[in-house]
Formats: C-alpha cells, sequence, structure tokens
C-alpha cells in the first residue's frame, strides 16, 4: 500500500511538474525571452511593468550598447542635482531626461556638442535669446557670434506659435535649453532608449531636418555619388563601429557623421558638427568662417582618405566658385529689395509684401542650394534647384521692382 | 505517537488568528502597489483586523464553558472570509484576465489564487466549528485545506515565476516541491494510507517548510540589494517577500493534519 501510494504521489506530481513545463515552454517566445541579461539591466523593476506597457522602448534597449555595458534604466532615468524630481513607483526620476543625462558618462561629446551650431544657435535661431541665460548667451557667442544674441525669428512670429511648435522647433529643440540648466537633447539624433551610434551614422537621421528647400542636404547627398553608394552598398557597412577604432572597412562610403564627425582612421572624433565647416554657407552672403583654415584642413582630410590631394583642391576650388558666384547673385537681387526700401517704396516690415518673399526664396532656398550642392556633389542642386532658380528669380524681382515703381511714378 | 502531539480545535483556532492577523501586513504591502486605488481594497485590511478580534473575544467567551455552543462570531467571521475570499478572485481576475482570456493576461494579471487564502481560512474556521475533532474526518479536512493551498502554492508559485520567466533555473523549485506536496495530500485525502506512507508525507511537509524558509531568504535578497528610495517602497515593489511563507504556513497545517490521522489510525479509531 505505501509502494502503491508513493507510486501515484510520484506519477502525480511529474504530471503537473510536466504540465507546467510544457505550458511555460508554449509561452510566446518575446515572454520566455523577457529576462535575458539586456532585460535584467533593464530592470530592478522597470521592464516588468513596461514590457506590458510601452514595450517597444525595453526591446530597443535590450538590443543597445548600453544595455551590453550593464547601464541600467536608473542610471539614465535618475534625477540629477537641479533637475525636476518624479516620483515613480518608488523611484525618484528626472521628470525630464535630457542631456545633463547623458552627459554623466558622455562629458567630451555634450561639451563639444554645446560649442556647434546644433547646441544654443540652433534654439535661438527660432525663439531668439529669451529662453537662455546670460551665461549661456555668452559661451555659445564666443563660438557663434550673433546666433544667439538676437531677436526671435519674424517669419516664425508671423507664422504663429503653433507652427512654431510643431513646425521649426520640431528640428531646432535639438538646442532647447532645459531647466537643469544643460542644452539640448542627444536623442535627437541617436534616439532615447536604442543610444544608438549606427542610428545617428545613417544620413536618414541628419536628414530628418536637414531637408527641403531651405538646406536640401539630404536630397542632394542621395543624388551624389556618396548617396549612391551608401545605397547600394549599406550592407556592407558596419555601422555600429567603435567610434574610436573606426575605419575605412567599417565605412567604404560616408554618411555625414563620417565626413563631419567621425574618427576615421586615427581622426579626431567630435560632436561639434560645425568644426570642419569653413564657410557659412546658409547665410544669404556666405563669409568664411573664423576657422576657415582648420576646418577646411580637417574636411579635406577626411576627404583624402578615399580621394587624391589634386581631386581634393581642385574639388574646393571649384566649390568656392560657386560659393563667390552665388554670393554675387544674392547680393543683386537683395540690392533690388534695399533700394526700393530706401526709396520708401517698401515697407520696413519683413514679410508684408510679395516681393520679399521672392528675395527670401532666392537666397535661403536657390543660394543655400546652389552651394550646398557645389560643397556635396549634388550637380543637379547647382544648376537647376540653384542657379536656374536664381535667375529666375532674380528677373522676377526685376519685373516686379519695375512694377512698384512705375506705380508709385503714377501715384505722384 | 504521544497523545500530546495530537492537534486539537483550539490550536487550529490559533493557526486561523495568527494567519488573520498576519494578513493585515501581507494586504497592506500588497496593495500598496497600486496605492489601494479602489475602496473595495481597503476591505479585506479592515476585515483581517477586526476578525482576530472577533475570534479572540469569542475564544475568551467560551474559555471555561465545558461544551461551548456560542459560535455565532466564528460562523459570521468564517462566512464573511468565504465571501470575501471568492470577490477578490473575481476582483484579481477582472483586471486583465476576462479582458483578454489569455495565458499572458493570466500570468500578468494581480495574483488571483491569493484571495483564496481568505476562503480557506474562513471555510477552515467553519469547519474546526462543525466537525467532531474526535472524528478521522476532522484530520482529513486539515488535510484537504493544506492540499487546497498547496494547490494554490503550485499555481502561484509558476505564475509569479514565469512573469520574469524563471530567469533564475531554481525558481522552479517552488513548482515543483508543491506539486509533490500537492500529490502526496491528494494520495493520503484518496486513498488508504500506511502510517508509513503518512511519516512520508509528513517528510515531504518539512522539506516544504524549508523550501519556504529558503525562498524567504531569496525574496530578502531582492529587496537588500534594490536602489529604491525607501525601505517600505522596497518591500511594496520587489518579490512579494511574504510568499514563500505560505509553504511554511500550509505545511503546518498539513502537518497537524497528518499527526491527528496518523493518531487516530494508530488507536484504531
Amino acid at each position: 500500500m505505501t509502494f502503491k501510494n508513493v507510486f501515484i504521489s510520484i506519477i502525480i506530481a511529474t504530471t503537473m511538474i510536466l504540465s507546467a513545463f510544457l505550458i511555460h515552454r508554449a509561452r510566446p517566445e518575446i515572454e520566455l525571452a523577457q529576462p535575458s541579461p539586456e532585460y535584467i539591466r533593464a530592470t530592478g523593476k522597470c521592464a516588468s511593468c513596461h514590457l506590458k506597457e510601452t514595450s517597444a522602448i525595453v526591446h530597443q534597449y535590450s538590443m543597445s550598447k548600453h544595455a551590453s555595458e550593464n547601464i541600467t534604466c536608473y542610471e539614465c532615468h535618475r534625477a540629477l542635482d537641479g533637475q525636476e524630481e518624479l516620483g515613480h513607483k518608488g523611484f525618484t526620476l528626472a521628470k525630464n531626461v535630457t542631456a545633463l543625462n547623458c552627459s554623466q558618462c558622455h562629458t567630451t561629446e555634450y561639451d563639444q556638442f554645446i560649442r556647434s551650431r546644433h547646441g544654443a544657435p540652433a534654439w535661438a535661431a527660432v525663439t531668439g535669446r529669451s529662453d537662455f541665460t546670460e551665461e549661456q548667451i555668452a559661451f555659445a557667442e564666443k563660438f557663434h557670434p550673433k546666433s544667439v544674441n538676437r531677436g526671435e525669428n519674424k517669419l516664425a512670429v508671423i507664422e504663429g506659435p503653433g507652427v512654431m511648435e510643431k513646425g521649426c522647433l520640431g528640428c531646432h529643440a535639438v538646442g532647447k535649453p532645459n531647466s537643469d540648466g544643460s542644452i539640448g537633447s542627444c536623442t535627437a539624433c541617436h534616439a532615447r532608449h536604442s543610444a544608438s551610434v549606427a542610428l545617428a551614422r545613417q544620413p536618414e537621421t541628419c536628414g530628418q531636418c536637414h531637408m527641403g528647400p531651405d538646406h536640401s542636404q539630404l536630397e542632394i547627398y542621395n543624388e551624389s555619388k556618396h548617396g549612391v553608394l551608401y545605397a547600394l552598398q549599406k550592407s556592407h557597412l558596419n555601422l555600429g563601429a567603435d567610434p574610436k577604432t573606426l575605419s575605412t572597412k567599417d565605412m567604404s562610403v560616408p554618411t555625414c557623421a563620417t565626413c563631419h564627425m567621425s574618427g576615421l582612421e586615427g581622426m579626431n572624433i567630435t560632436h561639434d558638427v560645425t568644426e570642419r565647416l569653413s564657410w557659412w554657407l546658409f547665410s544669404p552672403i556666405s563669409k568664411k568662417r573664423p576657422n576657415y583654415n582648420l576646418g577646411q584642413e580637417a574636411m579635406k582630410n577626411i576627404c583624402l582618405k578615399c580621394h587624391a590631394k589634386t581631386h581634393v583642391e581642385k574639388f574646393y576650388r571649384e566649390a568656392e566658385e560657386v560659393v563667390i558666384a552665388t554670393n554675387g547673385k544674392v547680393q543683386n537681387a537683395l540690392n533690388i529689395v534695399s533700394d526700393l526700401r530706401k526709396d520708401g517704396l517698401l515697407t520696413p516690415e519683413p514679410f508684408d509684401e510679395p516681393i520679399e518673399f521672392i528675395a527670401f526664396d532666392l537666397w535661403h532656398y536657390a543660394g543655400r542650394t546652389a552651394k550646398h550642392g557645389a560643397f556635396m556633389g549634388g550637380a543637379d542642386f547647382v544648376q537647376w534647384h540653384g542657379n536656374y532658380e536664381l535667375l529666375l528669380k532674380t528677373i522676377e524681382m526685376e519685373e516686379m521692382a519695375e512694377a512698384i515703381r512705375s506705380k508709385s511714378h503714377q501715384k505722384n | 505517537m504521544s497523545k500530546l502531539l495530537r492537534p486539537t480545535p483550539l490550536l487550529i483556532d490559533f493557526f486561523i488568528i495568527i494567519n488573520l492577523s498576519f494578513l493585515v501586513i501581507d494586504i497592506y504591502v500588497a496593495h500598496s502597489t497600486n496605492d489601494f486605488s479602489h475602496y473595495a481594497e481597503w476591505i479585506p485590511f479592515y476585515f483581517s483586523l477586526i476578525a482576530p478580534i472577533l475570534l479572540s473575544v469569542e475564544m475568551w467567551l467560551n474559555w471555561n464553558v465545558n461544551k461551548p455552543s456560542n459560535y455565532f462570531l466564528s460562523f459570521l467571521v468564517g462566512g464573511l472570509a468565504i465571501l470575501i475570499g471568492i470577490s477578490g478572485l473575481i476582483w484579481h481576475l477582472h483586471s486583465t484576465f476576462f479582458e483578454y482570456q489569455t495565458l499572458r493576461s493570466l500570468v500578468y494579471t494581480a495574483p488571483f489564487i491569493a484571495p483564496l487564502a481568505y476562503t480557506g481560512i474562513g471555510a477552515l474556521l467553519v469547519m474546526n466549528r462543525m466537525v467532531d475533532c474526535e472524528t478521522i474526518e476532522w484530520g482529513q479536512w486539515l488535510i484537504f485545506f493544506g492540499f487546497g493551498g498547496f494547490i494554490g502554492n503550485f499555481i502561484l508559485s509558476l505564475s509569479d515565476h514565469a512573469q520574469n520567466g524563471f530567469f533564475i533555473f531554481y525558481e522552479w523549485v517552488p513548482v515543483i516541491s508543491s506539486a509533490f506536496a500537492v500529490s502526496f495530500l491528494g494520495v493520503i485525502l484518496l486513498r488508504n494510507s500506511t502510517i508509513r506512507f503518512i511519516d512520508v508525507s509528513i517528510w515531504i511537509m518539512i522539506i516544504q517548510i524549508i523550501i519556504g524558509l529558503i525562498g524567504l531568504f531569496f525574496h530578502s535578497q531582492t529587496i537588500l540589494n534594490n536602489p529604491m528610495s525607501s525601505f517600505f517602497e522596497t518591500i511594496i515593489y520587489n518579490a512579494p517577500i511574504f510568499a514563500p511563507l505560505l509553504f511554511v504556513n500550509l505545511a503546518v497545517l498539513a502537518i497537524l493534519g497528518l499527526i491527528d490521522i496518523r493518531f487516530k489510525i494508530e488507536m484504531n479509531l
């Protein structure tokens, strides 16, 4: 009787345990895989709830470099000095995770970033100086004179606050001043939970903002040989390669980040995206940047990874010719408006007369496009989207100016 | 076996009072995870607070009575406990299970078996009043409650540890051990058993006690290694600290039943 009972008991227990194993095995892979080491690093407790709510962020995190380096959610989300606190399920978190949190570990990158045009000048280009402290203004002005100590953007003001928030600031928030005293958002390029270097190296990431008629870098890149090669050979690139040891074997084809930021084969890595630039191409009349020689030399050194020196020099010479020629064409067109204004035939206010919009389109769209096209190998953008438009709009402006003057004569 | 070791209804009453009192802390911690977001979550808390007092009053009133018959408070507490347990079960499942009816929703719902602790305690109390402790039936009922509890332990340890995908292999240990507890107690209830088999079952229960205490150690380790802002929050938002003690608790109840039955078999009652 004893043996029979023990035998029956063991059979029942084994059946129960086996059923439990089988049910557990039948669960979706995604739930069984939940507590991989990456998940555990993600937690403490976070992933257990966030897999039910906002599950994608946990998965994004688990694939990130941060996860493989044992960084937990809390290390990025904890409240630092000066940050507004948020009590959440027993944790004291930062209400907003900002560049300050990233700078705990990535201090050099943050310091470089705030020196760049992506820092305070990006935000001030829309809202002006009002959101910045005196120290922040002084710091930014050292590197980008008149870029922060300025008024708000007139066009943005005319278009109104709704447009400003969802439109202009959608991109310009990359340099937003945060309430904790830091500036900007690293996640604009790296994404939040992926915290991805590979993502930041993709041209599409830069193209979130650097696209469209006013700065059509993505379109120019796609048309250029660089872009065509990238489209065809992307699968051969090692976009996630360690920035410190990045070689042309990893990135045999350049993306925006390769030329403007990377430490390709011993170059200095920089998060100051303006460091290797030599001209203020975005201005109506482009001038040389204060670090013209250093910037151009640094960029040329990158070019030399793929191109012969003679080719690089020729490329720069031709591009600068386009810049100088464009400056002349733009200046002529802008003179038409300034002469009219001088003669009292236009109001002093911007954006209230049709000819001002044509003038704005001329330098802001056609002029910039021609110059960017010349420096980025975009032939079509130098010609049809650039110089052809410059000519067309100049003729239109001359006709409009003549009409304004004759109308004024008739009145008098 | 010595007559002194034989369990009595009074011992079971103490067992019930201790359990209800402990539930005050347990419910407070458990429902604090969502800040007692619904007023009904306070019902089991206040019930657990008042019920032991009522039972103690009744025990005191009946203390010197030869044949106590004033059991109104026991039946009241027992009946309410059964009701609270069943309502709690439905309420807990309602959170997501009734919405999706998937294995996932069952795993990640509020611990749906947990409220049945009240039903079990309530039914144990009623049984203790209605069944004569001199009959073999009384001991069998104790084993039955232990058996039911271990079914709960099996499901809870399975679904709770499934939440983290049995990340550490020894999270399977309570599932395996409770399966053995269920099977051995089940066989005793359904088949004639020898004293040797009862002794084996008592050892199986002693193993449950050891596993419960080891579980308490591991659960407390997760509390000691967490970056919460306060100790209370560390307890709330961590591995359920008291859950492994259910193994100890139910094993003790089952052992009382097993000893009672063993005694009665020895005495040929």
